[in-house]
């Protein structure tokens, strides 16, 4: 199981409803994580994911950042998800 | 009742010495080769400001303009305000609101104001009525103030209002020109310029109409411009965020990346919690009631009015929470109270103070008061440090440094001529180009930030360039862009570390954001081509003014206007050597993230590139021969040598 950071910004946060959290997860790519977030709060596929081109919505941003690195904008969605990564989505 | 849809642009000329007022028509041709608002601002700074004149003075003009599309119903309301800056520059600063709209009803574009009146004065226009009114009970009012007296005794109630505070009044470095309460602009200078002439205000109401030249046209054209604004389709990654949260959205983000400039600035990181709370989603949930927005904005929810609930501040009302005040009065001071937040910038909008300004001098003070380079006898006994400064004598301050009263009269002077009084290193930590205080984007981990910032002829303006994050070149295809004409490789030039291609892309965003200011429209609108395809403003332009020109054209007016400020620039003695970054950001690496500072090695690499695209001369950077003929400016060249400067 990995452990993630996980932050919700500006539009994210009102389907998430909380600002940040801690989450576990056996996830490996960034898509799984966002398919299962989406479990959890509803739409949140449907806003990060286009759904005719599978890839990243253009109006949306998701800053990846493993322990000791920067976060940086992720641009492809296969993006490989590590343990103790910061992810923030907004 | 008259409705334009003109080609034609209309100066009114006060002249506040004499009483004097004309109407000037402007060239018809000048709507093709300037467009309007900023664009034919600067061509009437260039001619009618000459070189060496006293800002303060009254050969000093102070320009309102509008343009040929203010007054459309798609987000065309904004209002250019220029002149020269005190501190030798061109000043000029972009409001929104909805005075420009109303001066073109009024059958205005323009209204330059020269002269200085004897006593307190304000200017009334309604239509062909012009008046100059006494303002001597209005003197002394704060902004708000103001707007009450004035709606008092102005009986239409769809009056715009233009006016200054106590700051600009007490010729308070950087002060502003506000409007609907909460609106500034006209930020370098203007706002003292204005004081200096003893105008307080301008009133503004017109019962004619505007129309586009070419409605069908219009309407088509404005559905190509809807769908890249729409929430729904829009590809802009702003767009949701600011329909929804307004600009104040970064703070959390920017703590993790380091760029939240964070006690002036020393580190790039903040405590998370403090971060968070006066984030947009605290002030969302606890503060803002009300979403306001600028004349027939798409977006319609990027203000908002605010109200603090509870606490000893309860009660207090302010608007807009923009994207500079999470740092000015929060992580730039080290304060993590959004009440409080709330109240410091507040009070600025009441006092007409520019909130850069105050929390950048503000943050230059409390590091030399930590440093020991001010002590409790210069600060009125106020103990300032980062953090943990009495909170009273804060909000007492504000009022203190619109009136230049105790500790305030040194904050008023702002950072660069404060420090030149203090000594003793003290410039090491002012974080100010060309005399002007910073704004809230990071330099030294966005390479073309720190080059835009330090080649900026108004000072730090980051409205006068598309920030280059978030990066995402997959936004515009390398096809798309070749059709535009724009020679960049967007990977590398999107790379925020690598200085190669800085120089050419921040001149396609400085040459954007001029035409976007010179239509006028904001220029937060339409970012999803990176500010690279401008096609959208071209088809509305077309149809509204009826103008027929090509998309070269089109861009090439941008560019035209780009080089004017710059003309101005060279013309009062700015050269190469003034195109900086502050002390701090060239002499410290970002602790914590790897970015390193942007040295002179560093900087005059991507100097070079940014000139050498322009057609500058490298050292002087004033515009070649060939530069200036291409643009059609060869008139000024005549100018530049009478005043003894060698155009190559």
């Amino acid at each position: 199981m990995k452990r993630l950071h996980l932050r919700y910004v500006a539009v994210a946060y009102p389907i998430t409803g909380k600002l940040n959290e801690d989450y576990e997860t056996s996830v490996t790519t960034l898509r799984e994580l966002i398919k299962e977030l989406d479990e959890r709060y509803g739409g949140f596929l449907e806003m990060f994911i286009n759904h005719e081109t599978g890839k990243l919505n253009f109006n949306t941003m998701i800053y990846y950042g493993e322990q000791g690195k920067v976060p940086v904008a992720v641009l492809d969605i296969e993006q490989p998800v590590s343990d103790g990564a910061r992810i923030t989505f907004w | 009742m008259k409705t334009r849809s003109d080609r034609e642009q209309r100066v009114l000329r006060v002249n506040l010495s004499d009483g004097k007022v004309s109407m000037e028509r402007l060239p018809e041709e000048w709507t093709h080769i300037y467009l309007g608002s900023r664009g034919v601002n600067a061509r009437l700074l260039y001619d009618e400001v000459k070189r060496g004149t006293d800002p303060y003075g009254p050969d000093n003009i102070l320009y309102f303009g509008t343009g040929p599309m203010d007054g459309m119903p798609v987000g065309m309301g904004r209002l250019s305000i220029a002149c020269k800056s005190p501190r030798g520059t061109v000043a000029e600063g972009s409001a929104g609101g909805f005075f420009g709209p109303e001066l073109r009803r009024a059958g205005y574009d323009y209204v330059a104001i020269s002269g200085k009146a004897e006593k307190p004065v304000y200017l009334f226009i309604q239509d062909e009525q012009v008046e100059i009114r006494d303002a001597g009970h209005l003197w002394g009012l704060t902004t708000y103030e103001t707007d009450v007296a004035l709606r008092g005794e102005i009986p239409d109630p769809d009056t715009q209002l233009r006016y200054i505070g106590p700051a600009a009044e007490n010729l308070v470095h950087a002060a502003v020109i506000m409007g609907n309460l909460n609106s500034c602009g006209g930020r370098a200078g203007c706002g003292e310029v204005m004081g200096s002439k003893n105008l307080k205000a301008i009133a503004v109401r017109g019962y004619g109409g505007i129309k586009p030249f070419d409605y069908d046209s219009f309407v088509e054209a404005y559905k190509v411009f809807r769908q890249r604004v729409d929430i729904r389709t829009s590809r802009d990654m702003w767009s949701p965020v600011w329909t929804t949260y307004g600009a104040p959205v970064l703070s959390r983000l920017f703590t993790d990346i380091g760029n939240l400039m964070t006690c002036n600035a020393s580190v790039m990181s903040w405590d998370y919690e403090k971060a968070t709370e006066i984030s947009c989603e605290r002030f969302l949930d606890n503060y803002a009631y009300k979403s306001k927005s600028c004349y027939c904005c798409p977006l319609p929810s990027c203000q908002k009015l605010y109200s603090i609930p509870s606490g000893k501040y309860r009660g207090f009302k302010g608007g807009n929470y923009w994207a500079g005040q999470p740092i000015t009065f929060g992580s730039i001071i080290d304060n993590g109270r959004l009440d409080l937040l709330l109240v410091l910038s507040g009070l600025c909008n009441q006092y007409g103070l520019d909130v850069f300004h105050v929390g950048f001098t503000l943050s230059w003070a409390m590091e030399c008061f930590e440093k020991g380079l001010l002590s409790k006898g210069d600060t009125d006994g106020m103990e300032l440090r980062f953090g943990a400064f009495d909170e009273d004598a804060m909000v007492e301050l504000m009022g203190k440094i619109a009136r230049k009263e105790g500790f305030g009269e040194l904050l008023a002077l702002g950072c660069t001529e404060a420090s030149k009084i203090i000594g003793k290193g003290s410039e090491k930590y002012c974080l100010s180009v060309k005399g002007q205080e910073l704004e809230a984007i990071a330099e030294r981990n966005l390479l073309m930030v720190a080059l835009g910032v330090a080649v900026s002829e108004v000072g730090p303006d980051h409205t006068r360039w598309y920030p280059p994050y978030p990066c995402n070149p997959n936004l515009i295809s390398k096809e798309e862009l070749l059709d535009l004409g724009v020679d960049l490789d967007l990977r590398l030039a999107f790379d925020t570390r690598n200085p190669e291609q800085k120089g050419k892309l921040l001149r396609w965003f400085t040459i954007s954001r001029a035409i976007v200011e010179s239509l006028p429209s904001c220029v937060f609108l339409v970012r999803d081509t990176l500010g690279l395809d401008m096609r959208p403003w071209w088809y509305l332009f077309r149809a509204a003014t009826g103008v027929d020109m090509d998309y070269g054209e089109f861009v090439m007016a941008g560019e035209r206007l780009m080089n004017l400020d710059r003309l101005f620039n060279v013309r009062e003695g700015f050269a190469r050597k003034d195109d900086r970054v502050p002390y701090r950001m060239s002499h410290e690496d970002v602790p914590n993230f790897g970015y390193k500072k942007v040295d002179d090695a560093l900087l005059n690499g991507m100097l070079d590139e940014y000139y050498a695209a322009n057609g500058w001369d490298l050292n002087t950077t004033v515009p070649t021969r060939k530069k200036l003929a291409e643009l059609g400016l060869e008139d000024i060249v005549d100018d530049l040598e009478v005043n003894g400067i060698e155009v190559g």
